[in-house]
């Protein structure tokens, strides 16, 4: 009877520990590090919470690191010391000088998937053919305007600069002009720049990286009709909504991204606001898409860490999810089935500012992957602001620039 | 055994005599006892940086092998070359030159008013402090307001002496300036303060002497306050020289994380900041600025160290 009794008691403890231990090595914890505000969290929690609970053995630990800048400076010095989460938001320029670190999501994924994935964001998340991440908080430069004081906002380059002329004015009479047509930010945005460059057909570099091209034909042409546009611009390193709510610009290229900012400001100032597609260029219609990619880190992450990471990456890029992501956090969705899905196009049918944002998304481009787009960006926003500011003609900016950008690609 | 050990020795040199008592090395071993907290804690968080910023600066930094490839004087090559960097130090010693004697000036003045009308003392102090003790991030989003250019206060009572609307924060001459002048603000309060301390603490007996003595105002202000009032204007000169060098919160905010139009307020820290951790990686470059900027630091603070020994007068 005792012995029975110990032995039940033995076997219950062995049991139990057994037990313990087993589902120890079954339960995967992954840690997701982010630099998504309180205005985003509820709806990542979420989709996290969606996650584990298709794959309840998956633990995901949400970490908030602050802004773009905190997230990046913090990455780095988690690979420093070998301590990184196993999978964070990147940027494509902070996840170059660390590739070697990352574990490829594309093998992992089906083909179906990989192809699913919107064609401008496909080469700013591939190395050597292999998509190393994939995309997650995208953005788009789409038109924002005034619909009182513009009544049809301009479809093309000469239209744009038209309007901006005649409505840039001394409204008070006091000598300064205090109404200007648009804005730009060139030393905190050059991405208006580049997204000029595009539409005149333009690049920074050639295809293979081996020449630089912003100084050809092409990009002078995008200079030169950005500084035809200076005189009735407001250049200012503030948010364009600041002047948009002080009634100081009438419209201006801008995130997608600020939208929700950019339509505060109008409604505080009493107008209503516009969103349309940006004017088209010379040789194309093409917007920059912005935004975060998702990496996983393969450095000191047990391989069912890395699996589980990359579960997590293809869950958010499943139609649903980047749809749900896109609707509450005024993203935009990154893959083209989530654009036929009938939950976005409900959406966008009874958003109207979607429709130019979800447009411009299916034929707009992302930054290139170089490794040292982080200093071209640097030289390219001086040239700008250089150019915008009659510090120097459009050439002469940009064969600066064009010197400068050369030495980086020794 | 100590004591035997130090007997042995073949007295080559004249060794100190207390060396041969145990008592002297037990109480030497208990004093760094005492000193091995701080020394650790300093050792961790400030010596270990300050040479490991030196060694940084010779190498080409990699995140994935850090700290890279050895460039030797290479990052100090492309800094030399580099014609942001010579901006920058230009942009610091304008900054320097101009928010240090102003506010030191400015300072004095008002240190001198204070002490003259004791009546609000505990008010006016807490106001010109209140200043100084609000985040200095806090006070730029203020000022970044006050500078607008078609609705800022500043402008608006330039107005009133018939001054046109300034583009402070958006024109590339005003951009440092409009730095100095919140720099100037925010410290006026603290150097007040603390040369108030040094007025209040002057004995009476100086004064009444030189009363006696037929002296006048003024030379009783040049011959008797500001010598003795050397030790806290050094001390106030020396912190904000330092401090100012140091210069790169307010611009960052005033300019919405740029340096200005043109990169026109943009200091040797934020050349530092841009190269090494906004949005690029130069880690190697950005030491090897902060050395510069360590170096200019440090001759300065030579250099005063030896006006104090002259100049200073402590009563």
């Amino acid at each position: 009877m005792r012995r029975t009794l110990v032995l039940s008691i033995l076997g219950l403890v062995v049991f139990s520990l057994f037990g313990a231990i087993a589902m120890a090595e079954e339960n995967v914890p992954i840690s997701f590090w982010h630099a998504m505000s309180s205005r985003h969290q509820p709806n990542l929690q979420k989709l996290v919470d969606d996650f584990m609970a298709e794959y309840p053995y998956i633990t995901v630990e949400l970490v908030y690191q602050g802004g773009y800048g905190d997230l990046q400076q913090k990455i780095n010095a988690a690979v420093v010391a070998g301590n990184v989460p196993t999978i964070a938001q990147a940027y494509e320029n902070w996840v170059t000088p660390i590739v070697e670190i990352l574990y490829p999501i594309g093998p992992h994924m089906t083909d179906e998937e990989k192809a699913d994935i919107i064609d401008g964001l496909v080469p700013s998340n591939t190395y050597n053919g292999v998509f190393y991440t994939v995309p997650f908080n995208k953005s788009i430069m789409v038109f924002y305007y005034r619909k009182d004081l513009v009544p049809t906002p301009p479809a093309t380059w000469e239209e744009y600069l038209q309007m901006v002329a005649d409505l840039t004015a001394d409204t008070d009479g006091d000598g300064t002009i205090d109404q200007f047509g648009t804005g730009f930010r060139p030393a905190a945005n050059p991405e208006q720049f580049l997204n000029f460059l595009e539409e005149a057909g333009g690049s920074i570099l050639n295809e293979n990286w081996t020449e630089v091209t912003i100084n050809n034909e092409a990009g002078i042409a995008a200079m030169e009709y950005a500084a035809s546009l200076a005189p009735y611009s407001l250049i200012t390193s503030a948010y364009m909504s600041d002047a948009f709510q002080a009634n100081q610009v009438c419209m201006f290229i801008d995130t997608s991204a600020g939208y929700y900012y950019n339509n505060k400001a109008a409604e505080t100032a009493g107008f209503e606001m516009g969103v349309v597609r940006v004017p088209m260029g010379p040789v194309n219609q093409k917007s920059m898409i912005q935004g975060t990619n998702l990496a996983v880190f393969d450095m000191n992450q047990t391989q069912a860490q890395k699996d589980a990471a990359v579960l997590l990456a293809r869950f958010l890029l499943r139609a649903e999810n980047t749809v749900y992501w896109a609707e509450k956090g005024g993203y935009q969705p990154v893959t083209k089935s989530a654009y036929e899905t009938e939950e976005w196009e409900n959406w966008v049918a009874t958003h109207e500012y979607q429709q130019a944002m979800s447009a411009q998304m299916l034929d707009g481009f992302a930054q290139i992957l170089h490794p040292n787009y982080g200093d071209m960006r640097d030289i390219i926003a001086t040239s700008f602001e250089e150019a915008m500011m009659g510090e120097a003609t459009p050439k002469e900016a940009l064969d600066s620039a064009a010197d400068e950008i050369e030495t980086l690609l020794e | 055994m100590v004591e035997e050990w130090v007997a042995a020795q073949p007295r080559r040199f004249p060794l100190p005599e207390e060396w041969r008592k145990v008592s002297f090395w037990k109480e030497t071993a208990s004093a760094y006892l005492y000193l091995l907290p701080a020394l650790v804690i300093l050792g961790a968080f400030v010596f270990y940086p300050f040479f490991s910023a030196f060694r940084l600066s010779t190498f080409k930094w990699s995140v994935i092998r850090p700290p890279g490839t050895f460039v030797g004087g290479g990052n100090y090559h492309y800094i030399f070359h580099d014609k942001y960097f010579w901006r920058a130090l230009w942009h610091t010693f304008y900054y320097v030159g101009v928010n240090v004697p102003v506010t030191l000036f400015l300072a004095l003045l008002v240190a001198n008013l204070l002490n003259k009308s004791l009546r609000f003392l505990t008010f006016t102090r807490t106001s010109y402090f209140l200043a100084y003790i609000t985040p200095l991030v806090a006070v730029s989003m203020v000022w970044r307001w006050l500078y607008n250019w078609q609705y800022g206060l500043l402008n608006y009572f330039l107005g009133f002496f018939g001054v046109s609307l300034i583009n402070w924060l958006g024109d590339k001459r005003f951009a440092l300036p409009a730095v100095i002048i919140l720099s100037i603000w925010r410290f006026v309060g603290y150097e007040a303060i603390i040369l108030l301390a040094g007025l209040q603490g002057i004995d009476k007996m100086y004064y009444e002497a030189a009363r006696i003595d037929g002296a006048s105002g003024f030379q009783v202000w040049r011959k008797v306050t500001v010598p003795l009032l050397t030790p806290q204007i050094f001390f106030v000169f020396i912190i904000s020289l330092i401090g100012s060098f140091k210069v790169f919160t307010e611009i960052y905010v005033l300019f919405g994380g740029t340096s200005g139009p043109l990169r026109s307020a943009e200091t040797l820290v934020y050349y530092i900041m841009r190269q090494g951790f906004f949005g690029t990686s130069h880690l190697g470059r950005a030491a090897a600025a902060s050395v510069v900027l360590f170096g200019i630091i440090f001759i300065f603070t030579l250099f005063q160290l030896q006006i104090t020994q002259k100049r200073v007068h402590y009563q």
